[in-house]
């Protein structure tokens, strides 16, 4: 009994004085200044995450960038949630559409179902799936577009920039499973690399089925660890954290940065993966944050169309290697990007 | 009273933190509290949530009668989950109330058989169950990532997942009542009856409070030890099939588990292990974590002030023993949660 005495004095002493400043809480805001979202005149935005938080430095943080990229010439009010479990997504969602959002963006493909079955249920509202391949046989919502992106361009850019890097004429990737986003992402890597350096030797792994495909890094170094000592020197790490530990084993390696190069994927990993930047020149990039800004803007003025969209990629910037990569290398890479962009220049790609 | 005090404790200092973010602290615990019990859908993802609490609470109450620390209901919530989705696989073309019952049946044995492995290495070798119950947690972790890719895996999904439990066994909510519920609130009447009116309960208590004496009485610690665990990892294992057959996406993948087991943990200790106590701690953390997006939304706080003031809950809800261990060294025949601490 004593004890309980113990604890409940203090306590009763912070609630006393809670209550005594109580009465001055009153001006201090009270919370975010409700928005109709369904008169004509506000145009609303809600982005609902996978599950990740906003800050990601990922899919979620670049698809945010790209609404606050929209934000100000839409004059827009935006807002956003983060879901804690996989069961949220669809109350998340619904959170915006009963507010009348105008549209709703939701990000990565765990949250692609719940979008659909949302799109379907409120026509008025425009819906934006981030990396969600829509299968249009069966998903006819006009309210809908799902945003993807061309892999293979953005694997032909970085290959093409490994093709003139390499010295040893070797050039590796590491590869997730092999399914159609990976499988684009070398494929187009092998035919940038060659057309950079028609003698160049492309060698690529792909992560057996089984286990953690994408969620292997070990398996990944050991891979990374087997092509630099077959003298591939530079290696681009294509799937998640399998990738990223082929990415820091070249990173760790003697000759980083200076012989060996080591390349990321989907989004700047100078951010997402700061333990490579001693060997990450660049990163095949898919630009969420413009795709999303675009959708957005089409959106504003209503021309945004149901179905799929796609994306652009690019390369990432060169952070610290931008002065150490010769300024010819740089301006044939930059051509081939804008070529890929504008459609003058085929990856040929096919699975 | 403890947890009342504690939980007026934590709401102060979480208003002093909602009001330095420059918030109106009665203004947000509205809006919190509005949106989990008031609103349709809000109070649809309250319950939702409190069915896992309940049952993951009770498989950690259940073993510390003992003085057992089950941290375990994560990995046998998991374990329970994937054996319903292997079940319901199995059964996809079979009626959907014969594919209902069998899928919990499997859940719960799948939950309990977990369990009992980490019963079994105390019984048998002494092993701490701490220790084992969190080691199987990542064994599981790691079996159903196999399961996943591989034998269990839907080809139609682009992401590691088991296939979809077939319509006809699908349970979605009747109005905002989730179907497992009922099924949650009777198993915690049940287990209080069962630890304070059967001679089960009497085991658990008497082995809980000095296990030479009970051990002298004649009851046989191991078996105890082991039944305790298994029926532990039942609730835990039941959770997940419910879990499955009751909630979007009706699938296994990523993010289901999310972490309701180690939210057990809060459940019991708020609750003080009292399996009654599982029902309204476990509608506290489920309101909160239900209405926590709301609030983000309404006022632009960040989400995580709810896991603060749930986590400074518990922190004064475990004061006393704190406090009973510091002041009186021999707190241990006092009370149960203290001894499974230490011991």
């Amino acid at each position: 009994m004593r004890s309980k005495f113990v604890l409940s004095a203090p306590v009763f002493v912070l609630a006393l004085g809670l209550a005594g400043c109580g009465g001055s809480t009153g001006g201090a805001g009270s919370g975010a200044t409700p928005t109709d979202c369904s008169s004509s005149e506000t145009f609303c935005v809600g982005l609902v995450t996978d599950g990740s938080k906003i800050d990601d430095k990922s899919f979620n943080q670049a698809a945010w960038a790209g609404v606050q990229k929209a934000k100000d010439s839409l004059g827009a009010y935006v807002r956003y949630i983060e879901p804690a479990e996989a069961k949220d997504y669809a109350a998340s969602i619904k959170q915006f559409t009963d507010q009348k959002y105008d549209v709703v963006i939701t990000v990565g493909f765990l949250t692609a179902d719940p979008t659909v079955a949302a799109a379907a249920q409120n026509p008025g509202t425009k819906f934006i799936g981030v990396d969600q391949l829509l299968d249009t046989e069966k998903v006819k919502s006009p309210n809908l577009t799902g945003l993807t992106f061309p892999a293979d361009q953005a694997g032909y850019a970085v290959g093409y920039l490994a093709g003139l890097l390499t010295k040893t004429g070797k050039v590796g990737a590491i590869n997730g499973l092999e399914i159609p986003p990976v499988q684009k992402y070398f494929k187009g890597y092998e035919a940038g690399a060659k057309a950079s350096n028609p003698k160049v030797e492309v060698v690529g792994v792909y992560h057996p089925a089984g286990g953690q495909p994408f969620n292997d890094p070990v398996w990944g170094a050991g891979e990374a660890k087997k092509q630099l000592s077959q003298g591939v020197d530079v290696i681009f790490g294509i799937g998640s954290n399998t990738g990223n530990g082929a990415l820091n084993e070249v990173a760790k390696s003697s000759g980083a940065g200076t012989t060996r190069f080591c390349i990321g994927v989907d989004v700047d990993q100078w951010g997402t993966l700061p333990e490579a930047r001693p060997c990450l020149v660049t990163s095949a990039e898919k630009l969420i944050s413009d795709g999303v800004a675009e959708l957005l803007g089409q959106a504003g003025d209503g021309t945004l169309k149901g179905g799929n969209f796609l994306g652009k990629t690019g390369i990432s910037q060169f952070h610290d290697f931008d002065d150490k990569i010769p300024a010819d290398v740089k301006a044939k890479v930059e051509d081939v990007v804008k070529k890929l962009a504008d459609g003058s220049l085929q990856t040929n790609v096919v699975l | 009273m403890v947890p009342l005090v504690a939980l007026a404790a934590a709401f102060s200092v979480g208003a002093l933190l909602i009001r330095s973010q420059g918030v109106n602290p009665a203004y947000a615990y509205e809006s919190l509290f509005s949106y989990a019990l008031l609103d349709g859908s809000g109070l649809t993802a309250t319950l939702q949530k409190v069915v896992p609490l309940v049952l993951c609470g009770l498989a950690v109450a259940i073993p510390l009668r003992l003085g057992l620390f089950n941290i375990g209901g994560q990995g046998q919530f998991m374990v329970g989950a994937i054996g319903a989705a292997a079940a319901a696989y199995a059964l996809r073309s079979a009626p959907g109330i014969v594919t209902i019952i069998v899928t919990m049946v499997v859940g719960v044995l799948a939950g309990s058989m977990w369990a009992s492995i980490a019963g079994l290495l105390k019984a048998a070798r002494g092993v701490h169950e701490v220790i084992s119950t969190i080691m199987l947690n990542s064994v599981a972790g790691g079996l159903i990532d196999w399961m996943l890719n591989g034998p269990l895996a839907d080809e139609q999904v682009p992401y590691p997942a088991s296939h979809a439990v077939p319509g006809s066994a699908q349970l979605p909510p009747i109005g905002v009542v989730p179907i497992g519920l009922p099924v949650a609130v009777t198993l915690a009447v049940a287990t209080a009856w069962l630890l304070r009116r059967t001679t089960i309960g009497f085991r658990f208590e008497t082995v809980g409070r000095n296990r030479y004496a009970a051990s002298y009485a004649g009851i046989s610690i191991r078996t105890t030890t082991v039944v305790a665990m298994g029926i532990a990892g039942g609730c835990a294992g039941l959770s997940g099939g419910i879990e499955l057959v009751g909630v979007e996406p009706y699938r296994y993948q990523d993010g289901i588990a999310a972490s309701l087991g180690f939210d057990g943990i809060t459940i019991a200790l708020l609750a003080r292990g009292n399996p009654i106590g599982t029902i309204p701690a476990a509608l506290l953390v489920a309101a909160m974590r239900a209405g926590a997006p709301h609030l983000a939304l309404d006022t632009g706080l960040r989400p995580e002030i709810v896991d603060m003031v749930l986590a400074i809950t518990l922190l004064f809800v475990s004061l006393p023993l704190v406090v009973k261990l510091i002041f009186r060294k021999h707190a241990a025949k006092g009370s149960q949660l203290a001894s499974s601490w230490g011991a």
